[in-house]
């Protein structure tokens, strides 16, 4: 009887190495293993043997069992990887054909600058403030001590509203720039005070490739008992770097505007040679960024803070120029002529 | 403003080693800003004297001559010419090839030689205009052409034309804009002062450059001012043995370099004295004025004069003006000359005058007459009282120089209630280090503000300045002022950059603010819209396309053009038109604003609304595109539960049957609508638009919803779907709650298909709904679900719905 199990053992190895496919495997599986099969088969002349021998070779025909059906499970394995395989080596598509977009919108340059720049600021602890676009006289000029006749006047060409002025606060006009929020600010919150307002301001000029009616400007103000303009450095210096992602260099020197004393021009490291001089910055390595300097006592007075205990400085830089910049925007009206072939690019 | 180099070295020495950009750089960073270093003699390069030594007609065209010209080499050369006034011996510039001129005032062009008509031209002769001269022809004039005459130069032909000229040198232009607090920089005397405390080296006196000489007594200048708020302070005196003739060469070029046209010595000389003073000055023809009486007041309204640009100004009570003794107006005092009593080819004997005039009332005045001057932007910035004589001296000075035969006649006559001023400042040498935030000695400070012609006494402990009267116009009159010329000549460069340290306070949250970026971010990344930004104005066609009514808008006075008159109410009008100009390029159209509106609400303060527009645009019309989308925003950024309505109230500009009110949290926030189809066509476009138009603030402004969740589901639930026959104007919304009360197990209940058409009878519709059923706490019984189906089916029929097979 043992020799029938080595018989029917090399026999089934032989079949199940040679089978091929999945069927053969399991007609296989069944002339062997099957109720009917052959080491099934083997038990039915079990009956005569002593219950010695009954013991071992029952077992030796579970082994056999048992051998052959992981040998069947493997090469049926075997057989389906054989078969992916051919499959793959003969599956093709076109690498290059584009993918499947999903429909996707975009964000105004302006507003993803915006929203990185306010989000800048806010780590270095500013307070980011709203104002009103249509403003009084007031808050455009006097408050900022620049009152009416002064030549400053000119520097800021006026929308007017065609509405009564108020005796007081003097006529409506479209703000000239975001700074009337100094003293807005001021007054609400008194000192001490760190703010920005990024914000749409108008200006009467004609529109060409660098000038807009309509612009949005950033206003920023610091005030507290020992602030100074090394202070002023350090924060744009580290706004500007974290905005253009490379280390900037600033620089100063005199400027006038009315509502800061002294004021200041600041000039960033051009953007676009890192300082080694190109056609942007006509050579001079700089780039003209903005208007600030130490806040004039009369705005601190206008804004019910005491000039002798606090002092501070203020900045407005253009937030649209300096969108203009980072994507390299050479035209103005690009931002606001609605043409979606340029909003869709970013 | 242009400063000549060579000027500022009449009172200054400048650094010899470093060049005129790099002092340039050094104006810049310490006192004002430059904004072109120009080296004048570049700009005549290759242009030079040549002397017409043959002249005859061009044989093949009318109004060409050809000419021989001396240009100072071995032979003459051929240039073909169009001037007119061209004669043999005269000398011209030449410009040869290589050489830049600004053809007919069009542009700068190179010369080239060149074969014009088919003779040989080596080169230009030259129009004033093309030169920077004088212009000898008007713009755009081809008739008679003429070219400039040189003659009087009495130079060898080859000359350069900048040598024959005195067209040398470096010119230093400062941006008038950075001068506007200093009233001191507008001559080359107050850059001189700059320039002496930048590099150190001495100012000269202005004593050797002033009339010293006797005084007259023949007659005297009787000043009466009859306003002292216009003039503080008025200086003149009478001249005699004038003979008018041109200024010599050197005064005229350094006026022409900085920019104005020579005219004759005297005004030439009022003229120059402005430059280098800053103090603008008049000469008056003696004879003309009448007498030598002169009368400080205001205009008599009513009355007119005709000054030297020769038109008419009507006076107002408010003008500076000056009467002779007859009572005729002579001046548009600090603004312009009158032409009847200026000087002229005869005059033989002036009124000199040097005075100084309210800043304020010469703003108001320049601005009324629509003149601006020299005179009056110097004026404007309020001058130094102090200035007049010291200017009618320099005048004198000048005078005596190259008018031989002038005397003055009469002593000089100063009026005016101005005193110089003991303006003094208390200066913490401890709040300056404070603010500039550098570690300045205190003995540094003293240093740079006695540079500045500042007086300086005491210590550490505090200073007391005296403000020179050159700065004491309210320049200076604060302890900011000094620490602002303490930092700027110390220099701006020095201070380090120091971040200031974090506040203990967390700064303010500004939800709205983040709201909208979140806003941003969801309407494009997630629902693919995007953003355009309009402007803030439209005109009178966008409102009536609109529909809109013009008596509710906010008008802006002074408006730049028609298209951008009145502040707009509503962000679809600008929307609209962004629609109608890309119709063309896309075939559908998604984008958002968020935006103000500007209303008129009778406060003195109009009020503004931030808000958000979405727009779609497409062929069919894209209404449910618009809600949907909508939908999607409200739930990804945290406002469930928004409820629609048809509107009772829809905007003028959209369809009155295709209209839903927004109400979130109770508020009514906005409208969903398809545009009009009128206003579709007004604005040409072809598109079927839909619009939602919500206010922004007070969507946002009771919060979003509170964050939570929801566990899912722990037992299966099952499904059916039903098909109804209804009538069209059947509203789904009515159904689906039926269905949703017909049963406490339905869980949700979807419309997922709406039919008309083909199988559906006229005036019906199909609508098909998956309803899915659970219990939360166990498997449904067949039962349960059999009972639901059946109770589904009774409720629709009772809201008149028929069942479909």
């Amino acid at each position: 009887m043992t020799t029938d199990i080595n018989q029917i053992r090399s026999a089934a190895l032989s079949a199940i190495k040679s089978t091929d496919s999945a069927e053969a495997l399991k007609d296989v599986e069944r002339d062997y293993l099957g109720k009917k099969g052959q080491v099934t088969g083997l038990l039915k002349g079990v009956k005569d043997l002593s219950i010695e021998e009954k013991k071992s070779f029952g077992k030796a025909v579970n082994d056999l069992k048992t051998e052959l059906a992981a040998l069947i499970s493997a090469r049926g394995k075997a057989i389906e990887r054989e078969a992916i395989d051919a499959q793959l080596a003969n599956d093709w598509i076109d690498l290059s054909a584009p993918g499947k977009r999903r429909k996707r919108g975009n964000i105004h340059p302006l507003s993803q600058t915006q929203e990185e720049v306010e989000r800048i600021f806010q780590q270095m602890g500013f307070t980011i403030i709203d104002g009103p676009e249509i403003e009084s006289e007031f808050y455009n000029f006097e408050g900022l001590n620049i009152p009416a006749y002064h030549p400053a006047r000119d520097m800021q060409d006026t929308f007017f509203i065609d509405k009564a002025p108020d005796e007081k606060e003097g006529s409506l006009v479209l703000r000239t720039h975001t700074s009337p929020n100094q003293v807005r600010t001021m007054l609400k919150y008194g000192a001490p005070l760190r703010i920005i307002v990024p914000g749409r301001a108008f200006r009467n000029e004609a529109l060409d490739a660098s000038h807009e009616h309509t612009f949005d400007q950033l206003e920023g103000l610091m005030i507290d008992k020992e602030i100074s303009i090394a202070h002023l450095k350090g924060t744009m210096q580290e706004f500007l770097a974290r905005i253009f992602r490379k280390d900037m260099k600033v620089r100063f020197r005199p400027g006038y505007f009315p509502f800061v004393e002294p004021g200041l021009e600041l000039d960033m490291s051009c953007v676009f040679c890192d300082g080694r001089g190109c056609k942007t910055c006509k050579q001079t390595g700089w780039i003209e960024f903005m208007g600030c300097g130490m806040v004039h006592p009369n705005v601190l007075r206008a804004g019910g803070v005491d000039p002798n205990e606090y002092q501070g400085w203020a900045f407005g830089a253009g937030l649209t120029r300096l969108t203009m910049m980072r994507y390299g925007i050479n035209d103005i009206r690009y931002l606001t002529n609605g043409d979606l072939r340029i909003n869709k690019q970013f | 403003m242009k400063i000549l180099l060579d000027w500022l070295q009449d009172f200054v020495k400048l650094p010899s080693d470093i060049s005129p950009e790099e002092i340039g750089d050094l104006i810049t960073k310490h006192t004002a800003e430059v904004e072109e270093v120009e080296h004048i003699a570049k700009k005549y390069d290759k242009i030079v004297i040549g002397k017409i030594e043959k002249l005859w007609k061009h044989p093949d065209a009318e109004r060409l001559n050809l000419t021989m010209v001396d240009i100072g080499e071995s032979a003459p050369v051929q240039i073909v010419c169009g001037g007119q006034n061209l004669t043999e011996g005269m000398l011209v510039a030449a410009a040869l090839p290589g050489s830049k001129v600004d053809v007919h005032g069009e542009g700068i062009f190179e010369i080239k030689e060149a074969k014009i008509r088919g003779e040989v031209s080596n080169g230009m002769i030259c129009a004033g205009e093309e030169i920077w001269m004088e212009a000898d022809n008007e713009v755009g004039s081809k008739e008679d052409v003429k070219i400039k005459d040189l003659s009087h130069l009495n130079v060898k032909p080859g000359t350069p034309l900048s040598d024959a000229l005195g067209m040398k040198g470096v010119i230093i232009d400062i941006d008038n804009k950075s001068l506007t607090h200093r009233p001191d920089l507008w001559g080359h005397y107050g850059f001189a002062r700059e320039c002496s405390a930048i590099w150190g080296n001495p100012l000269s006196l202005l004593d050797e450059f002033l009339y010293e000489g006797p005084e007259g007594s023949d007659t005297e200048v009787k000043i009466r001012i009859e306003r002292d708020d216009i003039c503080p302070r008025f200086s003149a005196c009478v001249v005699a043995g004038i003979k008018i003739a041109p200024s010599p060469q050197w005064m005229q070029s350094r006026l022409e370099l900085a920019g104005m046209y020579p005219i004759n010595n005297i005004v030439d000389i009022t003229n120059y004295v402005m430059l280098e003073l800053g103090q603008p000055m008049h000469a008056y023809d003696r004879q003309q004025v009448g007498s030598d009486e002169l009368i400080v007041s205001a205009g008599k309204p009513g009355v007119k004069l005709v000054t030297l640009d020769e038109n008419e100004q009507e006076l107002h009570d408010e003008d500076p003006v000056i009467y002779n003794a007859a009572g005729e107006p002579l001046i548009l005092a600090g603004i312009k000359g009158g032409i009847k009593s200026g000087i002229h080819e005869a005059t033989n004997e002036i009124i000199l005058e040097a005075a100084n005039w309210d800043a304020v009332l010469i703003r108001k005045s320049s601005v009324r007459h629509q003149l601006r001057t020299d005179a009056s932007q110097r004026f404007e910035k309020r001058l130094d009282p102090g200035m007049t004589e010291t200017a009618l001296r320099r005048a004198l000075k000048l005078i005596m120089e190259i008018c031989p035969g002038a005397k003055l006649v009469s002593p000089l006559s100063t009026e005016g209630k101005w005193t110089a001023p003991d303006l003094k400042i208390s200066v913490r040498p401890n709040s300056v280090r404070s603010k500039i935030g550098i570690n300045i000695p205190t003995e540094k400070m003293v240093h740079i503000l006695a540079s500045l012609d500042f007086g300086v006494e005491g210590d550490d402990t505090g200073l007391t300045i005296s403000v020179p009267h050159h700065r004491a116009t309210s320049d200076v009159d604060i302890e900011e002022d000094i620490v602002e010329e303490i930092a700027r000549i110390y220099g701006y460069d020095k201070i380090p950059a120091e971040l200031p340290e974090l506040p203990a306070k967390l700064p303010e949250p500004n939800d709205e603010r983040q709201y909208k970026h979140q806003t941003r971010n969801l309407l494009a990344n997630h629902l693919g819209f995007t953003e355009v930004l309009t402007y803030s104005f439209y005109g009178v066609d966008r409102i009536e396309n609109c529909e809109l009514k013009e008596e509710d808008h906010i008008h802006v006075l002074n408006y730049l053009s028609e298209d951008q008159t009145h502040m707009r109410t509503s962000l679809t009008p600008n929307i609209l038109a962004v629609i109608e100009k890309n119709q063309k390029e896309f075939p559908e159209i998604n984008i958002f604003e968020i935006g103000r509106t500007y209303k008129e609400v009778g406060d003195y303060m109009p009020q503004e609304e931030k808000g958000l527009i979405m727009a779609v645009a497409q062929k069919e019309d894209p209404f449910f595109e618009a809600k949907g989308a909508l939908e999607d925003y409200l739930e990804a950024f945290g406002l469930s539960g928004a409820k629609f309505q048809a509107s009772k109230t829809p905007p003028v500009y959209a369809h009155p049957k295709k209209c839903i009110d927004v109400m979130v949290k109770g508020q009514h926030v906005g409208h969903v609508f398809t545009v009009h189809p009128g206003v579709l066509n007004a604005f040409e476009i072809d598109h079927n638009v839909a619009i939602v138009e919500l206010k922004f603030s007070k969507l946002v402004e009771r919060g979003l919803d509170k964050l939570s969740f929801t566990e899912p589901p722990k037992f299966p639930g099952m499904s059916f779907d039903v098909s109804v026959l209804v009538d069209e104007r059947c509203q789904a919304g009515k159904l689906k709650q039926a269905i949703q009360s017909a049963g406490k197990l339905i869980e949700t209940v979807d419309l997922f298909d709406i039919y008309q058409g083909k199988g559906i009878s006229e005036g019906k519709k199909s609508l098909s709904y998956k309803i899915d059923l659970r219990h939360k706490d166990r498997t449904l019984t067949d039962e349960e679900f059999k009972q639901t189906q059946t109770s589904v089916i009774e409720a629709l029929t009772k809201a008149g719905a028929e069942l479909r097979a």
